[in-house]
């Protein structure tokens, strides 16, 4: 075990994902330039543009230290390299945990478990993970541009159109991935051979967590612990998960 | 003199162009051909970069990625999260603009963080969708929160690497072995209350298909294939019947 640990948080592999990760950063610093100097060159004030820069990097920081926290959750299992880098580009937390369960289930493993992984296995749920996501930037690459130059062709609707189906269709897919786990994890607690209650202690202890930030965010408009209330719940339904092992 | 003060009567309330509005909307259109270029070409490249990783990881360990594993977790996954990318391409990309959809569909945490950073700075500046301001502050703010996010994690980072010892430690394995389940916890008490009319008929079955059936426990993955089906057609018809 200490020796996958050490081959997947080994100094070449964060120097690997710290190349890829610099690559990024400069693209986004071109973009950042060009788009600066186009603003100054229609006569966009230049006070607007800073304020832009300025108010975008504050909004970011909560959101950021939320994705940091979900880089200590997946570091334990997946090495913080990978952690760092996947939740670095294209993902999110959800997406990254759900795609390494299933790739480390289509493996063999009976999940994302510390003690069964091994380097085969790391491998190829990273190729999962990386391949699984690139739908978006496969879209940006070969549609972006035929596609927004007919939206913006395009007459404007009038606004107060009833909205279609897609953003229910989203959030009905997720309840089906939910429902999934959470079925899997009560049939896992039934008492017989092989069972296991800690999954479902585990996520009702995350549900509750995740209960009180929705009565602060939802009832006393507390909005900002919207950026933790995720990576918050899990990170206290994980300490209960050590505290219950030590009892 | 004429000329002038058409300029003046085209220019935004944000900004004082020196071009007239046609010589912006060339200049604009110019532009944006370069992102597109510029944009398609690192993107393909960081595309090549991401997916070289884990050979590269498994090269430097003698190991690599396991075909049919491969396939069947990918099939697993892109049936539901293909769907997912091209709903949010066709949504999002157009309040992002073309600088802006380039970086956040590359740098990811689209919904948690670079939509309402873009709209946060669409407010800010006083920008309308469509127009040349609002795709330049669109690119401005998710380039400035990509590089932040960056900064923040690198920072993050280089204080875990001395935390590893603890972090490999024994104690915490509970913990980590049980990332999912408080993932789904989480995300399940969210999702299964914003639409408790969607959720209530497959998760009953797939909490009575997992007690009655032992065998379905370990076949999540699978699982969740047919609930998503399930809880998406169940929310179709209360759509249809304008109960959602």
């Amino acid at each position: 075990m200490n020796d996958y640990l050490s081959r997947v948080n080994s100094g070449a592999f964060y120097l690997i994902v710290a190349c890829v990760l610099g690559f990024i950063t400069i693209m986004c610093v071109v973009f950042l330039v060009k788009s600066y100097r186009a603003g100054i060159r229609i006569g966009m004030d230049k006070k607007v543009l800073k304020r832009t820069i300025t108010a975008s990097a504050t909004f970011t920081l909560l959101p950021s230290i939320s994705i940091l926290l979900g880089v200590v959750a997946l570091s334990g299992t997946l090495g913080v390299p990978l952690s760092w880098l996947r939740l670095s580009v294209v993902g999110a937390l959800q997406y990254e945990l759900n795609v390494a369960e299933i790739a480390a289930q289509s493996y063999g493993l009976s999940g994302l478990r510390l003690e069964e992984m091994n380097m085969s296995a790391f491998v190829t749920i990273a190729l999962v993970m990386t391949i699984g996501i690139l739908g978006g930037v496969l879209c940006c690459i070969f549609f972006l541009k035929k596609y927004l130059g007919k939206v913006q062709r395009a007459p404007k609707k009038e606004s107060g159109t009833k909205p279609g189906f897609g953003s229910h269709a989203t959030t009905a897919m997720f309840i089906g991935l939910c429902g999934a786990y959470i079925g899997s994890y009560v049939g896992k607690a039934v008492p017989r051979e092989g069972s296991d209650v800690m999954p479902l202690i585990v996520a009702a202890v995350s549900a509750v967590a995740m209960a009180v930030f929705e009565f602060f965010i939802q009832k006393k408009g507390k909005t900002v612990l919207e950026n933790f209330s995720l990576a918050a719940s899990m990170l206290i339904a994980m300490a209960a998960a050590v505290l219950i092992q030590m009892a | 003199m004429k000329n002038e003060t058409a300029k003046n009567e085209n220019s935004s309330p944000l900004t004082k162009s020196p071009l007239s509005e046609e010589e912006k909307a060339q200049f604009f259109a110019e532009f944006n051909n370069g992102l597109h270029r510029i944009g398609r070409v690192l993107l393909i490249v960081a595309v090549i970069m991401l997916v070289s990783v884990p050979f590269a990881v498994g090269a430097i360990n003698g190991v690599m990625p396991e075909g049919k594993a491969f396939i069947s977790g990918f099939a697993k996954v892109g049936i539901i999260y293909i769907p997912v990318a091209i709903v949010e391409f066709l949504v999002y990309s157009p309040m992002l603009g073309v600088g802006g959809s380039y970086l956040s569909f590359l740098t990811g945490n689209l919904t948690n963080m670079k939509i309402p950073c873009a709209m946060n700075a669409r407010d800010i500046a006083g920008t309308q969708v469509g127009t040349p301001e609002n795709e330049i502050v669109s690119t401005l703010s998710v380039a400035t929160s990509a590089i932040c996010t960056t900064l923040v994690i690198v920072a993050g980072v280089i204080l875990l690497v001395p935390l590893q010892p603890v972090l490999q430690s024994e104690v915490l394995l509970p913990a980590f072995n049980n990332v999912v389940p408080a993932l789904f916890g989480a995300l399940g008490l969210k999702y299964f209350t914003r639409s408790p009319q969607i959720a209530f008929i497959p998760v009953l079955l797939m909490t009575l298909l997992c007690v009655f059936v032992p065998a379905a426990i370990s076949q999540t993955s699978l699982l969740m294939i047919p609930c998503g089906g399930l809880a998406l057609l169940i929310g179709y018809v209360l759509f249809k019947k304008g109960k959602l």
